[in-house]
């Protein structure tokens, strides 16, 4: 897309100051019609898998539901090229490790959305803007 | 042999004929050489160093509207009415000129005697801008990223492109009409940094030409990485202008 239109580009500020999305994902497509961008939520599950994979990474969690059944939860990251630059590896996150993610939901209501910040057991943190 | 003479002397009417119809590059001497060290070193990996940036940058506002005429202004409300989610940039397919320039991913740039070469990594893009003194064809097919050829005034690079595709559009929701010209100065303003005006011409859709101006930041450090936009896309933008994100089961590589 282009120059980011005016309505996204409000949005763009919003969220650049509430909670530090990069624009990356605006290169690809627009998030705030997917993602709902004024919700934050947190789940708590372990690594299956990480795509590191262009357009975005993706990052599938098992998640225990209330009733103590697996649920696989998708979440949408930044591109390898763009995180690969600030500090992400392609083995930053592996399968089997325990990680709470913060993220914008999807605004279909599925297990899944854009991933924002996630924390590892050994306090790591991983963020859409880079490692840390 | 009378037979290799033949095809010998068919091939280079062949290519006498391609010859009228397009310049060619001529072999580059070692003159040709020592005179890009001359140049300024636009060479390198650029990136645009703002725009929120994971949050680390202020973000930058909106930018100025193109000043469309009446029959544009038209025709940018009715697909503005449309209300569609996003753009085909969505399901892959790359936005061409002049959006290409404002991506938030890096470029490189390549000099070589009679043409500077522009790779933008995002949808894996290249832009062929000859400086070689040709001038532009009258009627290029209409492409993506449009046919290019550059200039050096004085220490800023001028590149001038036409020939565009009706797929791609100056700004979202705003066509562009077959007599778009687009004009960049690629212009250093730091031992890293480099400006790129760029100024949109289009007397059917545009009151006046239209300028922006973007920075970008050189990372001698940084190379350019493989973008295959197909390789892993969950997102769409269906024919009713709906966009989604298929959350079905991770395909496992082929081992």
């Amino acid at each position: 897309m282009g120059p980011i239109p005016r309505a996204a580009g409000r949005m763009l500020l919003v969220t650049a100051m509430i909670s530090g999305v990069a624009t990356t994902a605006w290169s690809h497509h627009a998030a705030a019609p997917v993602f709902d961008m004024n919700a934050e939520k947190i789940v708590t599950g372990v690594v299956k898998q990480v795509d590191w994979t262009n357009p975005h990474i993706w990052i599938w969690l098992e998640v225990q539901n209330a009733s103590g059944q697996a649920e696989t939860w998708g979440f949408e990251g930044m591109s390898p090229n763009f995180l690969a630059r600030r500090g992400w590896t392609r083995t930053s996150l592996m399968p089997g490790m325990r990680i709470t993610v913060t993220f914008r939901p999807l605004r279909d209501g599925k297990a899944g959305g854009m991933f924002m910040t996630g924390k590892l057991e050994d306090g790591k943190v991983l963020t859409s803007a880079g490692a840390e | 042999m009378k037979h290799v003479a033949c095809i010998v002397l068919l091939l280079l009417a062949g290519a006498i004929s391609m010859a009228a119809q397009a310049p060619t590059l001529k072999p580059p001497a070692a003159a040709d050489w020592a005179a890009l060290a001359k140049l300024p070193d636009l060479t390198g990996v650029w990136e645009a160093p703002t725009v929120g940036r994971g949050g680390r940058g202020p973000a930058a506002a909106p930018p100025p509207e193109p000043p469309l005429t009446p029959s544009y202004a038209a025709k940018k409300r009715e697909l503005d009415a449309r209300n569609f989610d996003d753009t085909e940039a969505a399901n892959c397919l790359p936005t061409g000129m002049p959006a290409i320039m404002g991506h938030p991913y890096p470029y490189e740039f390549l000099l070589t005697p009679g043409k500077v070469t522009i790779v933008s990594e995002a949808y894996m893009q290249v832009r062929h801008v000859y400086t070689d003194g040709r001038t532009l064809p009258p009627d290029p097919d209409p492409t993506f990223n449009g046919t290019s050829v550059g200039r050096w005034d004085s220490d800023t690079l001028v590149v001038e492109t036409i020939g565009f595709s009706p797929l791609t559009t100056i700004v979202r929701n705003t066509p562009h009409s077959d007599k778009m010209r687009i004009v960049e100065r690629f212009h250093l303003t730091g031992p890293d940094t480099m400006s790129i005006e760029t100024t949109v011409i289009d007397p059917e859709a545009l009151l006046k030409p239209w300028t922006t101006t973007r920075t970008l930041a050189r990372h001698r450090d940084w190379t350019i990485r493989e973008y295959i936009c197909e390789e892993n896309n969950r997102n769409f933008l269906d024919a009713q202008g709906k966009a989604g994100v298929k959350l079905t089961a991770p395909v496992k590589p082929v081992k």
